[in-house]
């Protein structure tokens, strides 16, 4: 039989679950030029999606949705929380009000590979004298750790202050789980997975880029503290310790200009709703310093 | 996978697994050939694929790819021949084109053709230097699928039946151009240019009608983004954040290489995948492509007629059938509500998750546990009755797989005799009068199609 009379007599579908031969199975094929039925106990077979055809063929595809490591709480040094159980119910039963803020949508490809082109002159420029500095703090800051925001405030090495970092703490947890849901919507690849010559000083978190947590945990202790205390001369500076805090990232090369800003955005929607879930501990720390 | 009953799945979610075909306008709906038909050509069009290594005893590509000439250059610097029959230790005399001009004014160039001739020369070694290819059909998915979208021949292989003995078995999936001989020519993916020099250089030796290289170059300097043109000072970012020292004379071997794929595209077409992360211009080697030579830029559709999320949407030639990505960014905002893990929370109900398709497009596989698709049975010997098809073929996509059909279509226009002038300006020429535009009309992209006007099913 010619080719065509195989393509005229027979034909693959493509179902959910596999490759389906002459759409019916029942009886094996005795003759395929005729046989409309045929294909017997082989008709639908594996047609396996393919494992990495998001890195492979199809960058964008699968949107890198990592899941998220459980990274909480569980290094705090002392002073730390347990885990904050009855504020995160309080922070669920308000989901309405952060779930969906409007944030607006990352940049498209072209827009994150100019970003990464940006994040290449930092990586270029890291090493030079007016910026060698960040290394240490980019280590430092890698993980959940507090001096960022305790030393502008002058409280570092004080016992004092227990309230305030247990605020801290609080924020800096219920902030991790908000981002985690923002990040994983957008699905943004870090910089080196669309730009390859990036070479970042720290691994890449387990999960995605925009927006930038660190950016967003550190606005929202500086917005959070802006509101226990506004009179406190370092209010200000919080700001711009967070501002450092989320462009150290960008150093590493871990995170687009754009993840920071958004995280900004992030924090400050989100900033209501924080006030109502973390009262209580705001009130703790208000009376710490007044 | 087992133990699947024919109702468990509403029909609406099954498609045609050769619908690019249809689209294209290759097949009418009955899959029958619209206004060409099966021929035996004396001289079959030939099809260099600059690719991974295939699996070439696949039932649907025995016929397909050309057992003595494609050749590899992944582990033996001048090539060997991977599919020659066992026991065959010498080449033959081969039918190339041994005067060629094509590398006159590369002088580095020049100098590996020289190589390469003496090394190609009749009685030579079909292992060079007894380096063997490294071209394991356990790795080679990406080139099983190329070629099974460019020339893959329906066919009627064995099957083992349950209780013994064996059946016909029919296969019936087809490439573009049934007819068409496909050389697989392979390479390592080190970013060094001799191997790919080498490998332009060997297309133009076997006279190859269609050239298609379904992947990127990672030439240092013209990936893109490039970086020389920005300077830090008085140095260039490119050099600044090199991680090792370049090899000396690289650079021009690398420029030739350029000059090279230029001038093989003026004497037939060269077909480029754009890439698949939305590359403004499309990625190297596809940004060769301009009016004035033969190189063609492959953007892709997705079975609604839709750009496809990956595509690039601007300054590629043609666009063809292929799979979809979902996009959740400024420029757009297309997701796949049917998945199983899609959440309506925070998506704005302005969107264009209309535009989606699930639709993949459909090739040949490496056959058993390896490749794309999996099994969960031991890979049949080449030769022995089919216990299962389904790891024969799989899902694929990309502009990888635009650019496939692209080189199959030409094929075929070459083939049937329905194109004439052969150089890559004049098939180029003849393929964007085959194109109807498609996808966004204030960005049409232009599709080629053999009859009438494109269809997409899933619109």
């Amino acid at each position: 039989m010619g080719l065509h009379d195989i393509l005229a007599a027979n034909r693959f579908t493509v179902t959910p679950t596999g490759l389906l031969l002459n759409e019916t199975s029942a009886q094996p094929v005795a003759d395929p030029a005729t046989a409309a039925g045929g294909g017997g106990a082989l008709s639908v077979l594996a047609l396996n999606r393919n494992r990495n055809r998001n890195r492979n063929r199809n960058r964008n595809r699968n949107r890198n949705r990592n899941r998220n490591r459980n990274r909480m709480l569980d290094a705090a040094p002392d002073g730390g929380l347990q885990e904050p159980w009855r504020e995160r119910q309080k922070l669920h039963a308000l989901a309405d009000q952060w779930m969906a803020l409007p944030l607006p949508p990352p940049p498209g490809l072209d827009g994150l590979r100019r970003e990464a082109v940006d994040l290449l002159i930092k990586q270029a420029l890291r090493r030079s004298p007016a910026e060698s500095q960040r290394h240490e703090e980019i280590y430092r800051e890698a993980g959940l750790e507090l001096s960022g925001y305790l030393r502008p405030l002058g409280i570092e090495e004080l016992g004092d202050y227990g309230a305030t970092e247990s605020l801290f703490y609080l924020i800096l947890a219920l902030t991790d789980e908000i981002g985690l849901r923002y990040k994983d919507r957008f699905g943004v690849l870090r910089p080196n997975q669309v730009e390859p010559r990036l070479r970042p000083l720290l691994p890449n978190p387990a999960h995605q880029s925009y927006p930038s947590n660190h950016s967003f945990q550190s606005f929202s202790v500086a917005f959070l503290f802006s509101r226990v205390l506004p009179e406190h001369p370092a209010s200000a500076e919080m700001f711009v310790a967070a501002r450092r805090i989320a462009e150290n990232r960008e150093w590493a090369g871990v995170h687009y200009a754009s993840d920071t800003a958004a995280g900004y955005a992030l924090a400050r929607m989100v900033a209501p709703v924080l006030e109502q879930v973390c009262a209580e501990q705001m009130l703790a720390a208000q009376a710490e310093w007044l | 996978m087992d133990g699947y009953t024919e109702t468990a799945v509403p029909a609406a979610l099954h498609y045609d697994a050769l619908w690019h075909l249809v689209t294209l306008g290759v097949l009418d709906a009955d899959h029958a050939p619209r206004g060409w038909a099966l021929s035996k050509p004396e001289k079959p069009t030939k099809v260099v694929v600059i690719d991974t290594s295939a699996a070439p005893d696949h039932p649907n590509l025995v016929d397909a790819i050309d057992r003595d000439l494609s050749l590899d250059f992944f582990s033996a610097r001048l090539g060997s021949f991977p599919y020659l029959p066992e026991g065959q230790d010498q080449i033959g005399a081969l039918p190339l084109d041994w005067t060629t001009t094509i590398a006159d004014g590369l002088p580095r160039s020049s100098g590996l053709l020289a190589e390469l001739v003496d090394r190609l020369s009749s009685g030579s070694a079909a292992h060079h230097l007894g380096v063997q290819p490294c071209v394991s059909p356990m790795f080679s998915a990406h080139g099983t699928n190329i070629a099974g979208l460019v020339g893959a021949r329906p066919a009627i292989a064995q099957q083992a039946l349950p209780g013994g003995g064996t059946a016909d078995l029919p296969l019936p999936y087809s490439g573009v151009d049934p007819m068409c001989r496909i050389i697989q020519v392979s390479t390592n993916f080190d970013p060094a240019p001799e191997s790919l020099i080498l490998a332009f250089l060997y297309a133009d030796l076997v006279g190859a009608d269609v050239v298609l290289l379904p992947r990127v170059i990672a030439d240092p300097v013209r990936t893109v983004p490039e970086l020389d043109d920005i300077k830090i000072g008085d140095r260039s970012l490119g050099d600044m954040v090199r991680q090792v020292a370049p090899v000396e004379g690289e650079a021009d071997l690398w420029s030739e290489l350029a000059a090279l794929i230029v001038a093989v595209s003026h004497r037939r077409p060269v077909v480029c995948a754009a890439g698949n992360a939305a590359e403004d211009g499309g990625i190297y080697p596809a940004n060769l492509a301009t009016d004035h030579n033969g190189i063609i830029s492959v953007g892709a559709v997705n079975a609604k007629g839709q750009r496809s999320g990956f595509a690039p949407a601007r300054g590629v030639t043609v666009a063809a059938p292929s799979n979809d990505a979902e996009i959740f960014d400024a420029t757009e905002i297309r997701l796949d509500e049917s998945a199983p893990d899609y959440d309506p929370i925070g998506v704005p109900v302005d969107n264009d998750n209309a535009k989606y398709s699930r639709f993949d497009v459909i090739s040949t596989d490496v056959p058993g546990p390896a490749g794309y698709s999996g099994s969960s049975v031991p890979t049949d010997p080449v030769g022995a009755p089919i216990r299962e098809f389904g790891s024969y073929f799989s899902r694929f996509g990309g502009t990888s797989a635009a650019s496939a059909l692209v080189a199959g279509f030409l094929s075929l226009g070459m083939s049937t005799g329905a194109m004439t002038g052969r150089s890559g300006v004049e098939a180029k020429g003849w393929l964007l009068g085959k194109c109807h535009a498609v996808g966004d009309p204030d960005a049409p992209l232009s599709m080629p199609c053999w009859d009438g006007k494109p269809t997409f099913p899933d619109a």
